[in-house]
């Protein structure tokens, strides 16, 4: 239970901070569009609407730094039992400030959300890069993935920007 | 609250049953033995086992004896329950003719004959808020450590909500909702049980018994989603 006047916060309350990143500052605006749907803390995204990668927009960073967006789900394979926590899904490394994401290098290609057991969280997460990164490799495997051991690996230091929303398997059949 | 209002009834309890099993007292013995001080500790160690194995026969016929022999006291509760069991303990004889304090009613029995909803020493407008509450707590955070009489307690609820969200219908969805304190919980819970749970029917929780709590030694339970 949060205390009120302490955590209005979106991303404590969704215990985004605290689950897969730190208490941090935002520095820069990064807006996500899914289609024509804007991505604000907790909405709802349907997995069919994710299906291909949405549309980042980056405002107010500096434009000579480079910027990297790693999408994860610490939700997977199940809220009440994340045992494949967190389930990596995008990342993109060398994004140019200012610019999205196509203007940077794809290190994990983008995976649409699919919930298998109820309402998963998706969090996107901006870092600001210390330089260009070399020697990025792809992850083993896309589970059992770490931001903040990913963070500390490659000098990011605390997150920039974050926004997360949460989606549910689509019913297959009509409801009762 | 209700504690100390527990342990002023198995006192009492205690106490009574010794006091009727005394169905041949005299008032003399009694008067001589009035102003001796009893020895608390053994009267109130002896007695837990008297009320079950008295309580169980000759209730409703002991209650006139003690009105009868000992004319003195009034109402069915002793006046100095304490005094009397522990003076007449070195006289303990039988459990011939026991008495218990009755304070629901005149029915007072050991086992759980026809007793169909545990009122958790609560009104019942509590009692339902309290049930929601701890019904509420365990879907979200799948286990809890709470009494062993409020974990058997909301085990009903518990399963009852867990079926109504593996039915899944908008009508059911609003009547969880109606029960269950937070949103968040009803649209995560109609999200996952119908995988989780989906081939179990029914006993969706397991109670655990563990140690008594420290401040009243009240039993404890966990109790969690299977």
């Amino acid at each position: 239970m949060c205390m009120m006047g302490a955590s209005v916060d979106p991303l404590v309350v969704g215990r985004v901070i605290g689950d897969v990143i730190d208490m941090f500052v935002p520095s820069v605006g990064m807006s996500v569009y899914y289609g024509s749907k804007h991505v604000t803390n907790g909405c709802d995204i349907k997995p069919s609407m994710a299906t291909s990668p949405p549309k980042v927009t980056l405002t107010g960073g500096n434009i000579h730094s480079l910027y990297t967006l790693v999408m994860t789900d610490p939700d997977a394979p199940s809220p009440s039992e994340p045992t494949m926590r967190e389930w990596l899904h995008w990342v993109v490394v060398d994004i140019p400030g200012g610019t999205n994401p196509t203007q940077g290098k794809e290190i994990v290609a983008y995976m649409g959300p699919r919930p298998p057991v109820g309402i998963h969280r998706y969090i996107l997460i901006l870092f600001e890069q210390k330089g260009v990164l070399g020697g990025v490799e792809q992850p083993a495997a896309r589970a059992s993935f770490n931001t903040r051991y990913f963070a500390r690996q490659f000098n990011l230091g605390l997150p920039v920007a974050t926004v997360y929303f949460n989606s549910q398997k689509e019913p297959a059949s009509k409801r009762r | 609250m209700a504690l100390s209002s527990a342990f002023a009834v198995t006192a009492t309890t205690t106490a009574a049953a010794d006091t009727t099993s005394r169905s041949s007292w005299c008032m003399n013995s009694l008067r001589s033995t009035l102003p001796s001080l009893p020895p608390l500790p053994t009267s109130s160690i002896r007695f837990p086992h008297s009320p079950s194995s008295s309580s169980s026969r000759t209730l409703r016929i002991s209650r006139s004896k003690p009105k009868a022999l000992l004319p003195s006291f009034t109402g069915l509760a002793p006046l100095h329950p304490l005094f009397l069991s522990g003076s007449s303990s070195s006289e303990f004889t039988g459990f011939d003719h026991c008495f218990t304090i009755i304070d629901n009613g005149g029915r007072v029995s050991a086992m759980r004959h026809g007793r169909r909803v545990p009122k958790l020493n609560r009104p019942p407008d509590q009692r339902r808020a309290l049930i929601r509450g701890l019904t509420t707590q365990l879907l979200k955070y799948g286990r809890i450590k709470t009494t062993r009489a409020r974990a058997s307690a909301i085990r009903k609820y518990v399963d009852k909500m867990i079926t109504l969200a593996k039915d899944g219908s908008l009508h059911k969805r609003r009547q969880a909702l109606g029960f269950i304190y937070e949103k968040q919980i009803v649209h995560a819970l109609f999200a996952e049980v119908p995988e989780r749970y989906g081939e179990r029917n029914g006993g969706y929780t397991r109670i655990i018994r563990t140690l008594p709590r420290r401040g009243d030694n009240a039993p404890m339970a966990f109790i969690e989603l299977v």
